[in-house]
């Protein structure tokens, strides 16, 4: 049971010390339709230890609050360069932050006139974060819905979604996490009395491919799902469909094969889409544009049918 | 998916209500001159001048009716023209006609809402102007000519507040279940016994009288189209349409005058006093009601005895349904600014609950959502009654529809109306047995002869008039009361107060004038038809505008008090908490129309109603309460029935808006309202948890008179059955919580740009505009550019 805790990842440098309890949030999206059943809200931790090549939330990666610049807004009043105390405003043409001297104050944001200037990322703490979430729990109630905490990977914040959850939990909300699967096990399991659904990224079965998309192999994420399949029912596996990247046909039955090893019988692929690319120039990101087009329904299709065909049911979603 | 699409179509229209509904929507409006010319001959002619009001819009109603071309259309199985055009609306000169005239040279090339009119038919109503120029109801309202051109100068600039009734009352679900049963037959005779007991050449008698001769009159119009229908049928080559014209020819021999047997003479005598009211005073807002409910027992026996078929019923009543878009009101291009969307307010209601309470949906309710839901055409106007126990099946339909985009119905939660109307004064049956009328006004069918739309009011203005001593910005005339100046206002008590003395002054100027139009119509215009189908005014034989009926509430319309909400809610955090600014040097900037964009972003971006923000929620329900507590205190409508809330607006909420001052919550002068108890348009930016979290925060109870509340999403958000299920739960629990009514707009905001762009390749598109639907083409620009505006939630 030790192994969770001792793989060395990424996210453990992250990890916040016990009892401060804080975390980075970038985003509380009410009225989620796709992050589990019924209405809930989505609750967006900032930190990553991947950096998939196609992320959607590009802003997620980096734990610290953030400036980012809307070019399309901007005015060119020059307010923020009067607000900033340290002078980070520059007058690119696209840019406006010199992120080498920003620390992410916000106070240019606040000066904007024109909300060009944005402040990504809240420090919260679990008390108010619950306050808020908990507002629209008679809709939770009524559809089935609940809270889901995603990011980002909230894993990087263990004991702030340890207490975020009791919390919820305590007012009978149901829970659900979304995880790309590098974790400390010991972590995870603390969270499984208080979770109702698990939703588990299989981004692609080999390795070196695996690291060469996301910055890290998939040696911790192979073993954490086997192990959080035995230990949890609700367990559900996901898979970012990339065309040309993970949606060949080995790479497919290699997935299946490891989840009926694991004892799991369904997948839910997510098409992929380059909406998050327009994200990309606002940030101070090296993620490039990845150039790949949304994935085509009959690709999905063909997915669908390997998967069938080892025993899985890939659930498309639309 | 697909077989259910497949399906669909095979159970969807047949190819004769195709081939109407394409008749009717390819036919160009236009302008119907004969109740005009009709009206005006019988009223020239001297010897009908001695008469008695009763008798003479007996009389005059009968001439029309009796005079009035009639025809028969291909295909048709319910028979009956409000107008001699396909599609046509009337003029009223004894009511609003004559102001409507001023528009006579332009209603061929005006850009919204264009009306056909020849040459011929203008001059023929050029020429009936001077007779009416001092008859009609606005002129009549004050004797004083300094009084009456004040009057008629606001009336016609309509800046603080329009008075609907003057052109007449209508608003009224008539007693059809009566009609139907006993005919204008049973009718007589019931007036016949009770003109017994009244004196004679007392008004009672008049009254009896001129129900008499109406009903009658109603009794021969249906004959007419029997003689037409029989001779058509003598021409006709095809047997089997042969076949049903002979049928349709019985049917009107049969009714108004007897009571119907089958369902098809059930609906026709219900339209043909459809058409006779519609004629009898102003076009809007005449309501067939809860059809499903009353024209089920003829449905149930003409299904069990094999007259009837069930595809054969949906043809008869999409029939009708089609028939109800045939007219249109005529309106000059400043009533459009008001009541946009050429639509006459004619609602027909499905489900609910009946007089015990019990779920009173049916077979008929289901065919009727079909038939909407087949056509998507402007009028009726659908709506369906929900409450916590309707069935399962009922419900999955309507969101089934909603989710599809079909954009109507509106719903309306029993679990909260039927309170409300019992708190003011309805029996508990009588209350059960509401639908809507015109938007969204509840009232019992056939007992209440509500005003429902009797006024609408810019409650907004009363907010620039309290940051400026009375005075509109930038005017040296005073319009209210000289209130205390913003430089000596130390709280938002004083503010308040201002606030208050303004919009209690604004009430009484209303309801004066609004008093003033309700005796005219009492003594000049009263409206024997409508009151012979409306419970207790023959009992009592007093006309239904002199207060005969059940029920006589006066509705008046708020129609901005989200935005003064979220006006004050501005006020309070920029100058009594932050003391960012001074309440001089906001109002100088509110009079400079908010120069400055920063200004104008950093007003928009405080708390705003719409976002589960109790500090902005509780301003607007401060507004909801005082706007309440101003009506109460204006006493009884002549009619003896009280003034209710009703926050809605029609189009209204743009027309205020283009006149009203910049105002301090970032809305600079000209732009809308938002609509009804709806956000801010854009300023609802945490979704529709959020807003209806908001929403839920008023009390419904206090709004006797209906509220609009429009809740948007995009196609994709409702997609699938995972949307669907979401928007079900989002209704159920704003329901739950105590809404009262909730209408879904489903569009995709590329099409609006596209048809707003080219109007021509979206001919039929149907959005929801306030409490009805509208087809987007019929529009003002800037009701396009708001409905295009209103935010549409997206999902990431």
């Amino acid at each position: 049971m030790k192994n969770g805790g001792s793989t060395r990842v990424p996210g453990d440098r992250g990890r916040n010390t016990p009892g401060t309890e804080r975390a980075v949030i970038f985003d509380i999206q009410r009225f989620s339709l796709h992050d589990g059943p019924g209405i809930r809200t989505t609750v967006f931790f900032k930190g990553c230890p991947l950096r998939c090549a196609w992320c959607q939330n590009p802003e997620s990666h980096n734990r610290n609050p953030e400036m980012a610049f809307y070019a399309e807004r901007c005015r060119g009043c020059f307010s923020c360069r009067k607000a900033c105390p340290r002078e980070a405003i520059v007058d690119g043409p696209d840019r406006r932050v010199d992120y080498s001297r920003c620390d992410s104050c916000g106070a240019c944001a606040e000066a904007c006139p024109a909300d060009a200037l944005r402040l990504v990322g809240n420090e919260r703490d679990p008390e108010s974060l619950a306050a808020e979430v908990l507002r629209d729990r008679d809709f939770f109630a009524d559809s089935g819905g609940g809270v889901t905490l995603s990011g980002g990977e909230p894993m990087v914040y263990p004991a702030f979604a340890l207490r975020l959850l009791r919390l919820v939990r305590a007012e009978g909300v149901r829970t659900a996490i979304e995880t790309c699967g590098l974790f400390g096990m010991a972590d995870m399991k603390k969270l499984l009395p208080y979770l109702d659904l698990v939703y588990y990224d299989l981004k692609h079965m080999d390795a070196k491919k695996h690291r060469e998309y996301t910055g890290a192999g998939n040696r911790a994420v192979l073993s954490n799902f086997t192990v959080l399949s035995k230990a949890f029912r609700h367990l559900q596996a996901r898979m970012p469909v990339l065309p040309g990247f993970n949606d060949d046909e080995k790479n497919i039955r290699a997935t299946a094969r490891f989840l009926a090893g694991a004892g799991r019988r369904s997948i839910h692929c997510l098409p992929y889409h380059n909406l998050g690319e327009s994200k990309l120039p606002r940030l101070h990101t090296d993620q490039r544009p990845l150039g790949l087009s949304p994935a085509e329904w009959a690709d999905l299709a063909r997915v669908k049918k390997i998967f069938r065909q080892e025993g899985i049911n890939a659930v498309i979603y639309e | 998916m697909q077989s259910s699409t497949s399906k669909r179509r095979e159970t969807g229209a047949s190819g004769r209500i195709t081939r109407l509904r394409a008749a009717v929507q390819g036919a160009a409006p236009g302008i119907c001159t004969e109740r005009a010319l009709l009206w005006t001959a019988y009223h020239r002619d001297r010897g009908n001048r001695g008469k008695h009001p009763h008798v003479r819009m007996a009389e005059a109603l009968r001439e029309v009716l009796l005079g009035k071309t009639i025809c028969i259309y291909p295909d048709e199985l319910i028979v009956g023209n409000f107008t001699s055009k396909r599609v046509g609306g009337s003029i009223y000169p004894e009511l609003h006609g004559v102001p409507v005239m001023i528009d006579l040279f332009s209603f061929n090339t005006r850009k919204t809402n264009p009306l056909e009119i020849s040459r011929r038919e203008r001059t023929a109503l050029m020429k009936i102007i001077p007779f009416w120029m001092f008859r009609f109801l606005g002129v009549r309202a004050y004797r004083s000519p300094f009084t009456l051109a004040r009057f008629m100068v606001n009336q016609l600039r309509g800046h603080q507040y329009l008075i609907n009734e003057t052109g007449g009352i209508s608003h009224l679900a008539p007693d059809y279940e009566k009609l139907i049963a006993i005919g204008t037959d049973g009718i007589v005779a019931e007036v016949r016994s009770l003109e017994k007991g009244a004196e004679p050449d007392s008004n009672r008698r008049h009254f009896y009288h001129g129900v008499g001769i109406i009903a009658e009159g109603l009794a021969q119009f249906g004959e007419r189209y029997a003689e037409l229908a029989e001779r058509t049928a003598f021409a006709e080559q095809d047997p089997v349409r042969k076949k049903e014209l002979l049928a349709i020819a019985a049917a009107c021999r049969r009714v108004p005058r007897k009571g119907a047997r089958t369902l098809q003479e059930a609906v026709q005598s219900l339209f043909f006093a459809q058409i006779a009211i519609n004629l009898e005073s102003l076009d809007n807002s005449v309501c067939p009601g809860r059809m499903d409910r009353y024209l089920y027992p003829y449905y149930r026996d003409d299904v069990r005895t094999g007259r009837l078929t069930r595809a054969r019923a949906k043809d008869i009543l999409s029939a009708f349904s089609i028939k109800m878009s045939e007219i249109i009101p005529v309106f000059s291009r400043h009533l459009t600014g008001f009541h946009g969307g050429m639509f006459n307010g004619q609602v027909v209601t499905v489900g609910g609950v009946d007089a015990r309470g019990n779920d009173s949906t049916n077979e008929l309710s289901y065919m009727f959502l079909e038939i909407m839901d087949e056509l998507r055409m402007r009028q009726p106007n659908y709506h369906a009654r929900v409450h916590a126990k309707s069935p399962r099946r009922y419900l999955d339909m309507i969101y089934r529809v909603l989710a599809g985009g079909s954009n109507s119905p509106a719903l309306y939660n029993d679990d909260v109306i039927v309170p409300t109307l019992v708190k003011h004064g309805y029996s508990l049956a009588d209350a059960r047995d509401y639908t809507a009328v015109g938007c969204v006004e509840p009232v019992s069918q056939g007992k209440s002869f509500s005003s429902t739309d009797a006024a609408l009011m810019n409650a907004a203005l009363c907010l620039e008039l309290a940051l400026n001593r009375g005075r509109r910005f930038g005017s040296p005339m005073r319009t209210g009361p000289r209130t205390r100046p913003v430089s000596r206002m130390r709280s938002m008590e004083d503010v308040r107060a201002a606030f208050e003395a303004q919009l209690g002054s604004m009430t009484g100027r209303l309801i004066r004038d609004l008093k003033a139009i309700e005796r005219v119509n009492t003594r000049h215009h009263p409206t024997p038809l409508t009151s012979m189908l409306l419970s207790e005014c023959l009992e009592k034989g007093v006309c239904s505008t002199a207060g005969g009926a059940r029920y006589n509430f006066s509705g008046v319309q708020n129609t901005a008090p989200i935005d003064i909400g979220d006006a004050l809610a501005a006020i309070e955090r920029v100058v009594f908490i932050d003391r960012r600014i001074t309440l001089p040097e906001l109002a100088a900037m509110l009079k400079a129309n908010i120069p400055d964009e920063r200004d104008r972003e950093y007003l928009r971006g405080l708390p705003k109603y719409g976002n589960d923000m109790e500090e902005a929620d509780r301003w607007s329900v401060y507004v909801i309460r005082a706007y309440t507590k101003a009506l109460s205190d204006a006493g009884l409508s002549t009619r003896g029935g009280r003034y209710v809330p009703g926050l809605y607006s029609v189009t209204a909420h743009e027309f205020f808006g283009r006149v009203t001052g910049a105002l301090p919550h970032g809305r600079r002068k000209g732009e809308p309202f938002a609509s009804g108890v709806s956000a801010v348009n854009g300023m609802d930016r945490n979704g529709p948890t959020a807003l209806i979290n908001s929403t839920n925060r008023i009390d419904f109870t206090e709004i006797a008179n209906g509220v609009n509340y429009n809740l948007k999403f995009d196609r994709h958000t409702l997609r699938g059955e995972t949307g669907r299920a979401a928007l079900a739960a989002l209704i159920r629990t704003f329901f739950r919580r105590g809404g009262m009514q909730a209408q879904i707009n489903v569009v995709d905001p590329s099409v609006l740009i596209e048809a707003r762009n080219h109007p021509d390749r979206h001919p039929n598109l149907l959005v929801r505009v306030s409490g009805y639907s509208a087809y987007f083409n019929d529009l003002t620009p800037a009701m396009k550019d708001e409905i295009i505006r209103r935010n549409c939630y997206r999902i990431g």
